[in-house]
């Protein structure tokens, strides 16, 4: 009795891992072509007209193995370019949650619509973003690269509520911003050599922490550091030639950037907002018409 | 005193089919952000029931107990029943980002503080989407 369940032990033995290891998983299209032998139905098949269905068949089933390889290949791998934006801007947006202090109850400011008018006013169409209102004084506003463009806007409460800025006066700051993105201003203040490296390419063993600290780091700084005054210059120009059309827009602006500019001079706590935008003051004057001498 | 319990048993009983055929299942839908939270009320800010991950089946459900703003849907998702908002919701099962790069996104080792802060990124986002011309 013992000898027979030893032998039928050592048998199963043999047997099991033949059957686990030997199947690979297959598509269900391959387990049909294995099932069917063409071969031996061959003339049947001919005179039904059906050899060519199993050539087909077999085409399909090639097809769908290099998609599913090429499936499997991508499971391995970093973000694309346009998704890495995307996933690393809200990776640093969570990370700094407590500092960046943007989840509270805030009111519906109605700056969704204001912008929309501002940007569908001047012929900006089919264009998606985001904004996030912070409630800390320490992020005046900033702009961080989305997924496909979808770009993030920040922009600070107590800033709103220090300069007490008006729905429309929010948008013209956000549409300063939008030009930067427009113009590649911000992605080029993040965008590292090991960004280019790495998206795409395949994880070898676990992902490279180095990297995600580098692009953290980046993405601090670019809210820390400023546009320079040549960046700064280009966006003024292309600000008043967009609202130059508007007047009551242009105005508004102009009016704005004299509002920022009185404030910040006599604001310890956003002094060094002019570090950042430089500078309102010289907005002023690339803005102001030249007096022409008779 | 039998005389008494047997009309309130009674009246209970009805009165709990009365509940359940007032509600009705919409449809099955799939959760379209990285992560969200099902809400305990119709709010944005409300305080978070669970956090639910991109292409999670939730069940919509309408009753006339719940009473809501359009943007707003009433839903079931595993035992918890709360809120979340519509244009988060899909009828078709999305593509989603930890679907495409699962070893990225799993090597994250996301941490359960981080899971909720994302969830609750989506709900503070204010979007802005201009019309086609």
């Amino acid at each position: 009795m013992i000898n027979i369940f030893k032998s039928k032990l050592a048998f199963a033995s043999l047997i099991l891992p033949l059957m686990v290891f030997g199947n690979e998983i297959k598509l269900q299209e391959e387990k049909e072509l294995e099932v069917v032998n063409f071969n031996s139905i061959k003339k049947v098949l001919q005179e039904d007209g059906l050899s060519q269905q199993a050539i087909n068949k077999k085409k399909e089933v090639e097809k769908l193995k290099v998609e599913k390889a090429k499936i499997s290949a991508q499971r391995n791998l970093y973000p694309q370019e346009e998704d890495m934006w995307g996933f690393l801007t809200e990776y640093f947006l969570v990370k700094n949650a407590q500092l960046l202090n943007w989840d509270y109850q805030k009111p519906e400011y109605g700056i969704d619509q204001s912008f929309k008018e501002l940007l569908e006013k001047l012929g900006f169409y089919q264009k998606k973003l985001k904004i996030l209102v912070l409630n800390t004084p320490s992020i005046h506003r900033g702009i961080l690269p989305g997924a496909h463009k979808e770009d993030i806007y920040l922009i600070s409460l107590p800033f709103m509520r220090a300069l007490d800025l008006s729905k429309l006066e929010i948008s013209l700051l956000l549409l300063e911003d939008f030009f930067r993105s427009e113009e590649g201003m911000v992605r080029s203040r993040i965008k590292t050599k090991s960004f280019d490296e790495i998206t795409g390419s395949s994880i070898k063993g676990k992902i490279d922490q180095n990297f995600l600290k580098e692009m953290m780091g980046k993405y601090d700084s670019s809210l820390k550091t400023g546009y320079s005054f040549q960046q700064q210059f280009e966006i003024t120009k292309k600000m008043d030639s967009y609202l130059k059309a508007h007047p009551d827009l242009w105005n508004t602006y102009f009016r704005l950037l004299r509002k920022l500019n009185d404030f910040t001079k006599g604001n310890n706590l956003y002094k060094n907002y002019i570090n950042l935008y430089p500078s309102p003051e010289m907005q002023i004057k690339w803005l102001t018409p030249e007096k022409k001498v008779l | 005193m039998m005389k008494w319990i047997i009309p309130f048993l009674l009246s209970s009983t009805l009165l709990a089919q009365n509940k359940a055929t007032d509600e009705k299942v919409v449809g099955l839908f799939y959760f379209l952000p990285i992560l969200g939270h099902v809400h305990q009320s119709p709010e944005k800010t409300s305080a978070s029931m669970t956090t639910i991950q991109c292409s999670h089946p939730v069940k919509v459900i309408e009753s006339s107990n719940v009473i809501i703003n359009e943007a707003w849907a009433y839903v079931e998702v595993a035992d918890y029943r709360g809120f979340i908002r519509k244009e988060f919701l899909s009828e078709k099962r999305p593509d989603c980002f930890q679907g495409r790069y699962p070893n990225f996104f799993d090597g994250l080792n996301l941490d359960l503080s981080e899971l909720y802060y994302w969830g609750r990124l989506y709900d503070q986002y204010i979007q802005v989407e201009t019309r086609v011309r």
